[in-house]
């Protein structure tokens, strides 16, 4: 009985193994032959072993993160979904690869002489990727779907707060946003709380961006699956995990895009060997490939294209908690790290030393402003000063990491205290959530952060950071003189004036030492030689349309 | 014997449910209580108190966590499995589903590969014990078992890839063949575990009486290996890869990463880390009811095959 069982049971596992195998075989083969028969003139698709195809066809492969919400411009919140949502669709204003407001679904707008009332006129000529007409009403629907509570947007109250009513309807207190007024179907009014400078930046984020209304209504829980944007390109493919494809738009407003599609690989994988490969048209560089890249010695090095990051890592005081409640232990600690020495050994002069805030591209960057530089003899000097001389209390540096050795640059820093002050800093990883929760809390003696630009205007970088009375300034920073050059920045619309008042707020911040600037990171990037116009943009905006392959171009 | 028999799988079944639902409440406390929060994870730098008691309350997280439990198990009932607040506001059916099917393909078929070439291997290991091809084979594929996969694979794709030029990296669906190195690499890796199981197996069952009862018979050596030696030598398998087949659903972290595979084993680390409440309870709970079914089901198969297992009869 039972021998005769096994052999049925092992009869039929062995022959749904074979079963398996074989259709395994069958669809790899099959697959792999049907593909390459029928797909030998659409190049992009790349077959195994093939090389340099990818430049004979119309489509753009490059990778890209896999979304950390839908797409869904209100819950967008971070970098890696924006790059999609902003291809997508399109708001009143965007923003070109210098970073400068232009119009985009406006034509043109005018600003009420208290600079509270912003009037959009239209374009003509904007239609949805369906063909339909965008009219004021749909401005109106989009601001007021963003600030709708039972939409629960995570951005709103951040960008568009500045809107009258915006709060109101936020909270639950109003039913529409009273800010916004349709005057005609190509007329739309926005009023604003303060004036503000900085408001059409604001509203290039994606909450502002506007949507159709006859999509969501009509289908409420999928439309993000296949959305209905104004923007350069459609989503024609999404494969959590895997895949999102893009497709030229060909109703769009601002210039039709060259190319005909855009495939961002989400799985990550080996991206290097994948470019060698010429699977991919973009790679990234790996830390350990950098100095051969970089001095030229790589195959790779002429494929190589910096890309500043519009960002800041900076080492950050409690200026709450002992000792660094006394600026002189801060400016101590600032000029006794050499940032420069740093980054000639540990990071073969690929990064770019900080020597203010505001990165580079920033509008409002001023040269003239400067934090302390390396000065380990005046460090020991300020720190004798200090009123923690002689009883300085146990240090301790957090990151938020998994563990294990602390980043290389954070034991150089540590090494610099060490050589510098003889001050023993201990390093502690902590994991995210809960570094970003004791953040707030203010638990941290000192902290190793980093802060990327939202929109490009001082406003996100000095007031989120460093005004008394934002959520955003886990410092503890107060600083009365800043927090009135801030407030007069906020409503100062002369950009001149204002960028001067943030001059000089930031000269004051480096002074007190509320921070010490690290490094401006750059992005290494790889391009094939035959994409071109690959804008090197320090943030994210809209960018495939200008882009396109020539073949002939390829090395 | 058939009623003896059902009443046995009835009573393991029923057995399940309080084991399921101890499982289901430590899992649902432990994921709560974590050090991480969700909100504070997806709302990063930009935190405001007032957006974050908002997503607090629209996730239901401001309940007390009895209430969070039975809601969650109410709505799991219902087939609605929660949403990722990592991939905000997608559905954990949307988010899970689809790249644990990519996983648990792939890791099947190199399960097959494996099974289908480490149980000969280590049958012929056993029959060659004493000689010098024994160590020599198992230990031939013990060389690969030893290199991590994360050394093993980029040199495979630098040589295959790169070099050779004969697979694409790139994922293209499960049946491309780009997704032959991953499954080569997973199958041939575990091949050396199982021949050393079977090899050990093997060689018990050559020192029973029966066998030595055949050969005395006068038997064909062939016959004696293949129908007596190596069926009951088969035996142990059954429940190793009964209880393999549960940890398909649970993919291979490195490998997947490193073929940019949109598998579970990448979403299932960063769920932990981010923590995303929804995904990690389906997937523990999934993983933890899968193995307890697994369990029952390779208990009973085995009580069929020989009867001489079947606990539960004696004593019912």
């Amino acid at each position: 009985m039972s021998n005769r069982t096994l052999t049925l049971m092992m009869g039929v596992v062995a022959f749904l193994i074979l079963v398996v195998g074989i259709v395994f075989v069958i669809a790899v083969v099959g697959g792999g032959g049907g593909g390459g028969s029928s797909n030998t003139a659409s190049a992009p698709k790349t077959s195994s072993g093939v090389t340099g195809d990818i430049c004979q066809g119309n489509t753009l492969v490059t990778f890209g993160e896999d979304p950390a919400s839908i797409l869904d411009p209100i819950q967008v919140r971070d970098v890696g979904t924006s790059e999609y949502v902003v291809e997508i669709f399109g708001g009143l204003v965007t923003l070109d690869l210098n970073l400068t407001v232009q119009p985009d679904i406006a034509a043109s707008w005018k600003v009420s002489p208290d600079g509270k009332a912003y009037t959009f006129t239209l374009r003509d000529n904007v239609v949805f990727q369906n063909n339909r007409k965008v009219t004021a009403q749909d401005v109106k629907y989009s601001l007021e779907r963003a600030a709708d509570p039972a939409n629960n947007s995570p951005t709103v109250t951040l960008y568009l707060g500045n809107i009258v009513g915006l709060l109101d309807r936020y909270n639950g207190k109003a039913k529409d946003v009273s800010g916004v007024k349709v005057i005609d179907d190509k007329t739309v009014e926005i009023d604003l709380v303060q004036p503000s400078d900085y408001f059409l930046a604001e509203l290039t984020q994606p909450v502002g961006f506007v949507v159709d209304q006859q999509q969501i209504s009509q289908d409420l829980r999928n439309w993000t699956q296949h959305p209905n944007g104004t923007g350069p390109f459609k989503l024609s493919q999404f494969t959590p995990a895997d895949k999102i494809v893009l497709t030229r738009n060909d109703h769009y407003h601002l210039g039709v895009a060259k190319l005909d599609s855009v495939v961002f690989e989400l799985g990550g994988g080996s991206l290097l060997t994948r470019y060698q490969n010429n699977e991919l048209h973009i790679g990234a560089v790996p830390a350990i490939d950098l100095e051969a890249v970089k001095n030229g010695t790589s195959p790779l090095s002429a494929d190589y294209k910096p890309q500043p990051e519009m960002s800041l890592s900076y080492i950050a005081f409690n200026t709450k908690q002992a000792p660094f409640d006394d600026p002189l232990v801060r400016q101590a600690f600032a000029m006794s790290i050499d940032r420069d020495k740093i980054n000639t050994v540990l990071l073969y002069d690929t990064q770019r030393v900080a020597t203010s805030i505001l990165p580079p591209e920033m509008p409002g960057h001023n040269d003239q402003v400067t934090g302390y530089s390396y000065d380990p003899a005046k460090a020991k000097q300020l720190l004798a000063q200090s009123k923690y001389a002689g009883k300085m209390p146990h240090i301790v540096l957090t990151y938020a990491g998994a563990g294990g050795d602390a980043p290389e640059i954070l034991q150089a820093i540590q090494a610099g205290w060490q050589d510098a002050l003889g001050i023993t800093v201990d390093l502690q990883a902590s994991e995210y959530s809960a570094y970003l929760r004791d953040l707030r809390k203010g638990t941290y003696q000192m902290f190793d952060a980093g802060w990327a630009a939202d929109y490009p205007d001082p406003e996100d970088f000095l007031d989120k950071l460093f005004a008394s009375d934002s959520q955003q300034n886990e410092q503890g920073y107060v600083n009365p003189a800043v927090d009135a050059l801030l407030k007069q920045a906020r409503i100062e619309t002369d950009r001149t004036k204002r960028f001067a008042l943030y001059s000089q707020a930031e000269q004051q911040i480096l002074n007190d030492a509320a921070i010490i600037p690290t490094f401006w990171p750059i992005d290494h990037m790889l391009v094939k030689s035959c994409v071109q116009n690959w804008p090197s943009v320090s943030m994210t905006v809209p960018k495939y349309r200008y882009i396109s392959i020539d073949a002939s171009k390829e090395k | 014997m058939g009623a003896g028999l059902f009443g046995y799988a009835i009573r393991r079944l029923l057995w399940c449910i309080p084991v399921l639902f101890a499982v289901s409440v430590i899992v649902f406390t432990v994921v709560r209580m974590a050090p991480g929060d969700p909100v504070d994870t997806l709302l990063g730098q930009r935190y405001d108190p007032v957006v974050a008691a908002r997503l607090r309350h629209k996730y239901g997280y401001d309940q007390p966590i009895y209430e969070q439990y039975f809601t969650y198990m109410n709505n799991l009932f219902h087939g609605d499995l929660g949403v990722s607040t990592r991939h905000q506001d997608f559905t954990v059916k949307q988010v899970v589903l689809p790249k644990m099917w990519v996983s648990t393909q792939i890791g099947f078929y190199a399960m097959i590969i494996t099974f289908l070439l480490g149980i000969p291997v280590g049958v012929y290991a056993a029959l060659a014990r004493g000689t010098f091809l024994d160590p020599l084979i198992i230990s031939s594929w013990l060389l690969l078992d030893a290199i991590p996969v994360f050394v093993l694979i980029p040199v495979a794709q630098w040589f295959f890839a790169a070099r050779l030029g004969i697979v694409g990296l790139g994922y293209e669906g499960v049946y491309s063949s780009h997704m032959i190195l991953p499954i080569l690499i997973v199958g041939l890796t575990g091949v050396a575990g199982v021949a050393r199981l079977m090899r050990a197996s093997v060689i018990t069952v050559m020192g029973e009486d029966y066998v030595r009862t055949a050969r005395a018979k006068g038997l064909r050596e062939t016959t004696v290996i293949i129908t007596h030696v190596a069926r009951n030598a088969l035996l142990p398998m059954v429940s190793i890869i009964g209880l393999s087949l549960p940890g398909l659903v649970a993919g291979d972290l490195f490998v997947e990463q490193l073929f940019g595979i949109p598998g579970i084993g990448q979403e299932s680390l960063q769920a932990v880390l981010a923590p995303d409440f929804d995904v990690v309870l389906f997937f523990v709970l999934l993983s933890s009811t899968l193995f307890v079914l697994a369990n029952v089901v390779f208990d009973l198969l085995y009580g069929v095959i020989d009867p001489r297992i079947r606990i539960g009869e004696a004593r019912g």
